[in-house]
């Protein structure tokens, strides 16, 4: 007889909606990336001790380079390689006019699109601060 | 702290495989990637706690590693190609990461064996030419090779027509479905929204 743990009918529960939320953070690297960059210059180290801070963003670190290289193809990123004095060359990005410009755009969409969902969702968060307090 | 003997043998080990992964891209792209990979790695090991291990471990397998560059490679040199291998090979990926790029796969393949089956018959018509055409009859609308050839009241009407109709017609489809499948590479991976494109798999 096949005996399952509780945990994994539980993971498998909660399997779509940790699939949503992955999508939902790869979805938004590309643009989380080039608003890192937005300051000024960073090397892919950085860039992901950046979004360590944040733990919403915090990701694998194989994910991160790759992006970085399809931006730089896609003519959004420049980058050029820097000897350091003491240490290891690192390979700094920057972001090019397109790059700003998408950014720009990608900044409007989001923000707009957030503004929307948020009105949508009011009431769920609503319902649940509400359930919450009267738990209390 | 600088990695022991042992782990910039594990180091190494790494990027040699990294190294063998990217068979499809310039020694010196290729070089670039790896030489990056390198440094994070060398550099992480000196932070505080940077234990070799778990840096690997953070960076996923090689092979995984790797083919997130060469399926982005793939896709982008597709969206720039006329080569039908090369459109087959993107949208292929494509139809493995969900349900619409597998229609787009589908609507690849629909659209090439259309266009090269029609071609080919172009080809073929000289050589049978009594069992090759564009048959039509009650309730019968074919184009291609028969053996035998279909019986009266369904009969041929194109005569030799038929070679260079299928021939500019096969060429049409296969113009149409290359243009067609590189705008849309293009466009998605340039305007797509952004839930669309992780689905999609354009981010992974």
């Amino acid at each position: 007889m096949k005996i399952m743990s509780a945990a994994p009918v539980e993971a498998e529960k909660n399997q779509p909606a940790e699939r949503w939320e992955q999508q939902l953070r790869k979805g938004s690297l590309e643009m989380a990336a080039l608003a890192a960059l937005w300051p000024g210059r960073l090397y892919g180290l950085e860039i992901i001790r950046r979004f360590e801070d944040s733990s919403q963003l915090a990701l694998a670190e194989g994910t991160i380079y790759p992006i970085l290289s399809r931006l730089k193809n896609e003519g959004l990123l420049a980058s050029e390689w820097v000897e350091a004095e003491a240490g290891h060359p690192r390979k700094y990005y920057w972001l090019t006019a397109a790059g700003r410009a998408r950014l720009k755009h990608m900044a409007t969409t989001w923000t707009e699109f957030s503004r929307e969902l948020g009105r949508l969702i009011k009431p769920v968060i609503e319902a649940q601060k509400e359930k919450e307090e009267a738990m209390k | 702290m600088n990695p022991s003997k042992e782990q910039e043998l594990q180091i190494d080990n790494y990027l040699s495989k990294f190294r063998a992964c990217l068979p499809a891209m310039s020694v010196a792209d290729r070089e670039e990637i790896v030489r990056e990979i390198s440094v994070h790695i060398r550099e992480s090991a000196q932070e505080p706690n940077g234990s070799v291990d778990r840096i690997l471990l953070r960076l996923g397998p090689a092979e995984a590693l790797a083919s997130q560059y060469e399926q982005d490679r793939l896709i982008q040199r597709a969206s720039r190609s006329v080569s039908p291998l090369l459109i087959l090979r993107a949208t292929l990926e494509l139809g493995k990461r969900g349900a619409q790029g597998f229609a787009v796969f589908f609507g690849v393949i629909i659209g090439y064996a259309l266009g090269g089956g029609l071609v080919l018959t172009a080809i073929l018509k000289p050589i049978f030419p009594r069992q090759t055409g564009l048959w039509i009859g009650p309730g019968v609308f074919d184009f291609g090779v028969h053996f035998p050839s279909p019986a009266d009241p369904v009969h041929e009407v194109l005569g030799w027509w038929y070679i260079p109709v299928a021939f500019w017609l096969g060429a049409f489809f296969v113009w149409l479905t290359t243009y067609g499948i590189r705008r849309f590479l293009r466009r998605s991976r340039q305007h797509a929204p952004l839930f669309a494109r992780a689905q999609m798999g354009m981010v992974v």
